[in-house]
């Protein structure tokens, strides 16, 4: 009865509405306890709820007309699917003819930048201007950074808080807020931390690379994997150098002295928001300069295809290195702005998890498409800062994960190259789905 | 003496744990001349052509490669991206092109990838880089014509027909200034019409730019139209070695075929 009833494509879809809302249901819905540890599951479906706004009644019945509503969105995609299709990229046909053009990006890119700047002032929440520098603005800035190693260069990356670490402790450590005294016992203004912590993360992404790039996928993300840990142990077990857990003493902020410009950074973000944002712009030309060359084509032929790409004369190791070090020294740089701006900092900012949300935004946005991860930076960090902010009713922190997770289980499936693809990525995997190109296949052999 | 020889290949042998896959072969190619070597399927041609290029490093043996003004190079040891700086061009196979590139983009990865990285520059686009990407756009056309895929620049290069593709590999490595071209099976999977196109820019390759070909094929006919010379393989060693006349008439290479595929020995004759 029950397969007879799932050979019909009407109730199948039916039964998928039903369930996928269920499952939506149970996420959202209250949390068990271990007194009553069935209580969420059963208050998930029984609990009173606004449906709405019109009246109240349980959360099943309201969820049940969402499930509803879901068959019948999808019945009408199925049924007339190819003519609002069409009908849409019709109406987009312009404005995608347009994006081509190059004074419309530069028009486009313009406004975004002045909108960008004015930011500050069209929202003067503090809450908000606080998150602008630490949620928002960092977070794009290592999002471009983790691009050029993920995207660009295809290296999985599990460590890339690692170096995040380093340019934060560079910074304390060049101002003299650490144990240990800083260089040559000057204590630098955090400003000179900038040169300092970039060209030491990319010294250490030198370092990490040169010997384990060599290795391919899995291996080398186990080796950052572990490599990104060792930093957290570092910085927590090595009191006499770090301050351990204690974290480290205050950081001063960063002041310019140039000539008849006197300028401190003090307490408040937006500040500190200008000065990400100045180098978010120049990082993200310098990329896109860079996808676009020699460098970034030789990314792509060995992503393709390394053998190949050896055959006529790219030396793999070599620009992997150095897609590493360049995403490393991004990665310090955004560790100076956390570290002079929040005054003091500690290991367990540095985590595991931390890699792996960065890594979530650059395959949100798409990876290889520098337009893609800033905004997919943009989006998750906002709606992350949005939920620290009002959180609406019946959201717990802890469930934010389960969220991410969902997003991208239903990205991969539908839009598996990104929110914004890459136009080379999204080829590749298209070629890859219809068995084209050649993931390492073997060298030998002849053809049977 | 040596000067004429592009390959000087002694007594190589290449083993993979206990299985022996090249042994005690030795050949020499001389410069400006089309040679094939033949044999039957697993006869270690594929494996000759990955020690040549330094994807696998034999144990035994010698390989030596004259670059331009003759200069003895030894390939054994060195990776494949300096082999192929020293001069050495190769296709693959089954085609390995960068498949989601179009190809114009394919072969001026070939023609750009000897010259300096400049990261800096490229982040700012400087004028050397400028200059560069100019330079190596103008080779990339120029070899496009060469061998007949202008037309076809802005295609990506996973939908080119399969002749398309041997042509745009051909294209890659000529665009890394070669002095020698291996080729591994051109002729496979193309149709009788791209088979004879094939063979006239091979031919074309050798004459106008003055590069040696090595050559793999199954397909007899093209070969003995092509080659100025032969080399058999069997088992991984040299079982002979001559003209296309001479390989016809030798008794041990037809009982080679024949001890593997009846079709191709009655090719052979």
């Amino acid at each position: 009865m029950i397969a007879s009833f799932w050979r019909n494509p009407h109730a199948r879809r039916l039964g998928v509405s039903i369930v996928a809302i269920a499952v939506l249901e149970l996420m959202t819905g209250p949390p068990g306890n271990s007194e009553a540890p069935t209580a969420g599951i059963r208050e998930s479906f029984l609990e009173a709820s606004s449906c709405f706004g019109l009246f109240r009644t349980a959360r099943w019945v309201v969820f049940f007309f969402v499930a509803i509503l879901m068959f019948a969105i999808w019945t009408l995609l199925l049924w007339k699917g190819s003519r609002i299709r069409s009908g849409i990229s019709s109406v987009l046909a312009a404005p995608r003819a347009a994006s081509q053009r190059r004074p419309v990006r530069w028009g486009v890119g313009l406004a975004l930048l002045v909108l960008a700047f004015m930011m500050p002032h069209i929202e003067t929440d503090p809450f908000w201007q606080a998150a602008m520098v630490e949620q928002i603005a960092v977070y794009v800035l290592l999002a471009i950074g983790l691009n050029v190693v993920v995207g660009f260069a295809g290296l999985l990356d599990l460590g890339f808080v690692a170096f995040y670490a380093i340019g934060a402790y560079t910074t304390a450590w060049v101002t003299g807020a650490l144990p240990t005294p800083p260089p040559f016992h000057i204590h630098f203004n955090p400003f000179f931390a900038i040169p300092m912590a970039i060209g030491i993360a990319m010294l250490a992404g030198i370092i990490l690379g040169a010997p384990t790039l060599r290795l391919r996928g899995d291996y080398l993300a186990i080796v950052t994997l572990g490599f990104g840990e060792i930093i957290t142990i570092f910085a927590n077990n090595l009191y006499g150098i770090t301050g351990g857990s204690q974290g480290s003493n205050p950081i001063p902020h960063p002041s310019l002295h140039l000539g008849p410009i006197h300028y401190v950074w003090g307490l408040k973000p937006v500040p500190y928001y200008y000065l990400t944002l100045t180098f978010v712009v120049i990082f993200l030309v310098a990329f896109s300069l860079l996808e676009h060359s020699r460098v970034g084509r030789a990314w792509t032929a060995i992503r393709e295809d390394e053998v190949a790409a050896e055959s006529v004369g790219i030396n793999p190791l070599k620009y992997k290195v150095m897609a590493f070090a360049i995403g490393a020294s991004t990665a310090g740089f955004a560790g100076v702005v956390t570290a002079s701006q929040s005054n003091q900092i500690f290991p367990s900012s540095f985590t595991l998890q931390f890699s792996i949300n960065i890594l979530v935004l650059v395959i949100f946005g798409g990876m290889g498409s520098i337009a893609g991860v800033v905004i997919g930076a943009l989006i998750i960090q906002t709606a992350y800062s949005f939920l620290l902010h009002s959180p609406p009713q019946g959201y717990q922190p802890a469930d934010l994960y389960m969220y991410l997770g969902a997003l991208l289980v239903i990205m991969m499936i539908f839009r598996p190259a990104g929110l914004v693809p890459s136009r080379r990525r999204k080829r590749e995997i298209r070629l890859s789905e219809s068995g084209e190109g050649h993931m390492d296949e073997v060298l030998t052999g002849d053809t049977p | 003496m040596t000067s004429d020889l592009i390959f000087d290949v002694q007594n190589v042998t290449l083993r993979f744990g206990g299985v022996i896959s090249l042994s005690d072969v030795s050949l020499n190619h001389k410069r400006g001349e089309i040679l094939a070597v033949i044999g039957p399927n697993g006869a270690g041609k594929t494996s000759l052509f990955n020690s040549l290029t330094g994807v696998y490093q034999p144990q035994e043996g010698s390989i030596t490669f004259f670059g331009s003004n003759a200069k003895p190079i030894s390939i054994i040891g060195k990776k494949a991206h300096r082999v192929s700086a020293a001069g050495v061009a190769r296709t693959f196979q089954a085609s390995r092109m960068f498949s989601a590139l179009t190809t114009f983009e394919n072969v001026k990865i070939g023609a750009e990838s000897h010259r300096g990285i400049g990261v800096l520059g490229a982040m700012v686009k400087g004028p050397a880089t400028r200059r560069g990407e100019k330079m190596s756009d103008a080779r990339t056309i120029e070899l496009l014509d060469f061998v007949g895929l202008r037309d076809r620049a802005n295609t990506i290069s996973a939908s080119l027909s399969y002749g398309d593709r041997r042509r745009l590999e051909i294209a890659r490595g000529l665009a890394t200034n070669p002095q020698v071209l291996l080729l591994d099976e051109p002729a496979a999977g193309t149709n009788p019409a791209e088979k004879i196109q094939l063979t006239q820019l091979i031919r074309k390759v050798r004459d106008e730019m003055g590069v040696s070909i090595l050559l793999i094929e199954h397909d007899m006919k093209l070969v003995m139209a092509l080659a100025e010379r032969l080399y058999v393989l069997n088992f991984g060693s040299v079982i002979a070695e001559g003209t296309p006349d001479e390989i016809r008439a030798n008794v041990a290479v037809v009982e080679a075929y024949l001890g593997s595929t009846t079709s191709d020995a009655e090719e052979l004759k």
